[in-house]
Protein backbone atom coordinates (compact mmCIF):
# COMPACT_ATOMS: atom_id res chain seq x y z
CA UNK A 1 0.00 0.00 0.00
CA UNK A 2 1.21 3.62 -1.14
CA UNK A 3 0.80 6.13 1.06
CA UNK A 4 -0.69 9.60 -0.57
CA UNK A 5 1.99 11.14 -0.36
CA UNK A 6 3.89 8.27 -2.59
CA UNK A 7 1.11 8.39 -4.97
CA UNK A 8 1.43 12.51 -5.08
CA UNK A 9 5.19 11.87 -6.02
CA UNK A 10 4.71 9.27 -8.23
CA UNK A 11 2.30 11.14 -10.78
CA UNK A 12 5.22 13.62 -10.62
CA UNK A 13 7.81 11.49 -11.23
CA UNK A 14 5.57 9.83 -14.25
CA UNK A 15 4.65 13.63 -15.50
CA UNK A 16 7.85 14.84 -16.10
CA UNK A 17 11.19 13.38 -17.96
CA UNK A 18 13.57 15.65 -16.02
CA UNK A 19 12.41 16.23 -12.38
CA UNK A 20 14.54 17.45 -9.66
CA UNK A 21 13.41 17.57 -6.03
CA UNK A 22 15.33 20.57 -4.77
CA UNK A 23 15.61 23.48 -2.65
CA UNK A 24 13.79 26.05 -3.22
CA UNK A 25 12.33 27.11 -7.08
CA UNK A 26 13.48 28.47 -10.57
CA UNK A 27 13.48 31.62 -9.99
CA UNK A 28 14.86 31.27 -6.34
CA UNK A 29 15.97 28.58 -5.59
CA UNK A 30 17.33 28.33 -1.84
CA UNK A 31 20.78 25.85 -2.20
CA UNK A 32 23.84 25.55 -4.10
CA UNK A 33 23.89 22.35 -4.97
CA UNK A 34 20.23 22.85 -6.71
CA UNK A 35 21.73 25.67 -8.75
CA UNK A 36 24.13 23.55 -9.82
CA UNK A 37 21.96 21.33 -10.88
CA UNK A 38 19.90 23.09 -12.88
CA UNK A 39 23.12 24.63 -14.58
CA UNK A 40 24.13 21.33 -15.50
CA UNK A 41 20.37 20.34 -17.38
CA UNK A 42 19.97 24.25 -18.90
CA UNK A 43 23.49 23.12 -21.11
CA UNK A 44 21.27 20.13 -22.71
CA UNK A 45 17.95 22.00 -22.94
CA UNK A 46 15.81 19.57 -22.68
CA UNK A 47 12.76 20.61 -20.62
CA UNK A 48 13.24 19.89 -16.60
CA UNK A 49 10.72 20.51 -13.53
CA UNK A 50 11.87 21.43 -10.62
CA UNK A 51 10.41 20.91 -7.33
CA UNK A 52 10.65 22.72 -4.18
CA UNK A 53 10.65 19.63 -1.46
CA UNK A 54 11.88 22.15 1.53
CA UNK A 55 8.11 23.03 2.44
CA UNK A 56 6.72 19.35 2.95
CA UNK A 57 8.81 17.78 5.48
CA UNK A 58 6.55 14.42 5.12
CA UNK A 59 7.61 14.46 1.65
CA UNK A 60 11.09 15.18 2.15
CA UNK A 61 10.80 11.69 4.27
CA UNK A 62 8.92 9.86 1.85
CA UNK A 63 11.61 10.95 -1.03
CA UNK A 64 14.26 9.69 0.94
CA UNK A 65 12.35 6.20 1.97
CA UNK A 66 11.57 5.47 -1.21
CA UNK A 67 15.21 6.35 -3.09
CA UNK A 68 17.47 4.92 -0.09
CA UNK A 69 19.14 8.81 -0.91
CA UNK A 70 18.99 11.02 1.66
CA UNK A 71 20.36 14.25 0.71
CA UNK A 72 18.65 17.17 -2.20
CA UNK A 73 18.74 17.47 -4.92
CA UNK A 74 17.46 14.12 -5.83
CA UNK A 75 17.02 13.72 -10.28
CA UNK A 76 14.45 11.24 -11.72
CA UNK A 77 15.36 10.96 -15.42
CA UNK A 78 12.16 8.88 -17.05
CA UNK A 79 10.44 7.53 -14.27
CA UNK A 80 14.01 6.54 -12.48
CA UNK A 81 16.57 7.68 -10.07
CA UNK A 82 19.41 9.00 -10.52
CA UNK A 83 21.39 10.76 -7.30
CA UNK A 84 22.51 13.79 -8.05
CA UNK A 85 24.67 15.55 -10.30
CA UNK A 86 27.74 13.85 -8.41
CA UNK A 87 26.18 10.84 -10.09
CA UNK A 88 25.56 12.43 -13.62
CA UNK A 89 28.66 14.39 -13.51
CA UNK A 90 30.53 10.97 -14.09
CA UNK A 91 27.74 9.59 -16.21
CA UNK A 92 28.16 12.19 -18.34
CA UNK A 93 31.78 11.99 -18.96
CA UNK A 94 31.44 8.33 -20.05
CA UNK A 95 28.81 9.33 -21.98
CA UNK A 96 25.73 7.05 -20.33
CA UNK A 97 23.96 10.33 -19.94
CA UNK A 98 23.43 11.51 -23.05
CA UNK A 99 21.65 8.35 -24.93
CA UNK A 100 19.31 8.21 -21.57
CA UNK A 101 18.19 11.53 -22.07
CA UNK A 102 17.64 11.21 -25.75
CA UNK A 103 16.04 8.33 -25.11
CA UNK A 104 13.25 10.13 -22.36
CA UNK A 105 12.81 12.57 -25.49
CA UNK A 106 12.59 10.95 -27.82
CA UNK A 107 10.92 13.12 -30.32
CA UNK A 108 13.39 16.32 -29.87
CA UNK A 109 16.30 16.90 -32.17
CA UNK A 110 18.36 18.61 -29.53
CA UNK B 1 31.61 19.64 14.24
CA UNK B 2 33.40 17.41 12.61
CA UNK B 3 37.11 17.26 11.99
CA UNK B 4 38.79 15.69 8.60
CA UNK B 5 39.72 13.03 11.01
CA UNK B 6 36.75 12.35 11.93
CA UNK B 7 35.06 12.36 9.14
CA UNK B 8 37.62 10.03 7.43
CA UNK B 9 37.85 7.86 11.28
CA UNK B 10 34.09 6.74 10.26
CA UNK B 11 34.42 6.29 6.28
CA UNK B 12 37.31 3.89 7.06
CA UNK B 13 35.73 2.28 9.60
CA UNK B 14 32.62 1.27 7.15
CA UNK B 15 35.04 0.93 4.33
CA UNK B 16 37.55 -1.09 5.25
CA UNK B 17 40.77 0.05 3.41
CA UNK B 18 39.19 2.79 2.41
CA UNK B 19 41.56 5.89 1.51
CA UNK B 20 39.71 9.08 2.22
CA UNK B 21 40.54 12.74 1.21
CA UNK B 22 38.48 15.95 2.69
CA UNK B 23 38.07 19.53 1.59
CA UNK B 24 35.73 21.84 3.63
CA UNK B 25 34.42 23.83 1.00
CA UNK B 26 33.17 26.62 2.58
CA UNK B 27 35.49 27.68 5.09
CA UNK B 28 32.46 26.38 8.02
CA UNK B 29 33.25 22.76 8.31
CA UNK B 30 30.27 21.31 7.38
CA UNK B 31 29.69 21.66 3.65
CA UNK B 32 32.49 19.00 2.64
CA UNK B 33 33.94 17.08 -0.42
CA UNK B 34 35.05 13.72 0.05
CA UNK B 35 37.36 11.35 -2.21
CA UNK B 36 37.11 8.30 -1.14
CA UNK B 37 39.00 5.35 -2.87
CA UNK B 38 38.01 1.81 -1.72
CA UNK B 39 38.18 -1.43 -3.27
CA UNK B 40 34.76 -1.93 -1.28
CA UNK B 41 33.37 -0.44 -4.61
CA UNK B 42 33.80 -2.77 -6.66
CA UNK B 43 31.24 -4.16 -8.85
CA UNK B 44 28.96 -1.02 -7.00
CA UNK B 45 27.56 1.56 -9.47
CA UNK B 46 27.62 5.00 -8.37
CA UNK B 47 24.30 5.00 -6.69
CA UNK B 48 25.18 2.18 -3.76
CA UNK B 49 28.82 3.62 -3.63
CA UNK B 50 27.30 7.08 -2.63
CA UNK B 51 24.78 5.55 -0.38
CA UNK B 52 27.43 3.18 0.93
CA UNK B 53 29.19 6.70 1.91
CA UNK B 54 26.04 8.30 3.27
CA UNK B 55 24.98 5.51 5.19
CA UNK B 56 28.71 5.80 7.18
CA UNK B 57 28.26 9.41 8.07
CA UNK B 58 24.40 8.87 8.92
CA UNK B 59 24.75 9.99 12.33
CA UNK B 60 26.42 13.42 11.72
CA UNK B 61 24.53 14.07 8.53
CA UNK B 62 21.06 13.95 10.56
CA UNK B 63 22.60 15.55 13.37
CA UNK B 64 23.33 18.45 11.13
CA UNK B 65 26.96 18.30 12.00
CA UNK B 66 27.07 17.57 8.11
CA UNK B 67 25.30 19.86 6.08
CA UNK B 68 26.14 19.52 2.33
CA UNK B 69 28.34 16.68 1.39
CA UNK B 70 30.06 16.23 -2.43
CA UNK B 71 31.46 12.61 -3.38
CA UNK B 72 33.34 11.19 -5.23
CA UNK B 73 33.78 7.34 -4.91
CA UNK B 74 36.11 5.22 -6.87
CA UNK B 75 37.93 1.67 -6.58
CA UNK B 76 41.93 1.73 -6.67
CA UNK B 77 41.84 0.76 -10.06
CA UNK B 78 39.55 3.42 -11.53
CA UNK B 79 41.65 5.42 -9.37
CA UNK B 80 44.95 4.51 -10.85
CA UNK B 81 43.10 5.43 -14.14
CA UNK B 82 42.72 1.93 -14.94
Amino acid sequence: MSTPIEDEINKEIAEHKILIYGKGTKSAPQCGFTVETMEFFNKYGYPYELINALPSPEKREALSKMTNWPTLPKVFINGQFYGDTDVLGPMEEKGELQPLLKAAFPDQAT
Amino acid sequence: MMTFEDLSTQLQQALGDAEVSVLDRTGTMDHFTVKVISDAFEGKNLLDRHRMIYQALDAPMKDGRIHALEIQAKTKNEAQGG
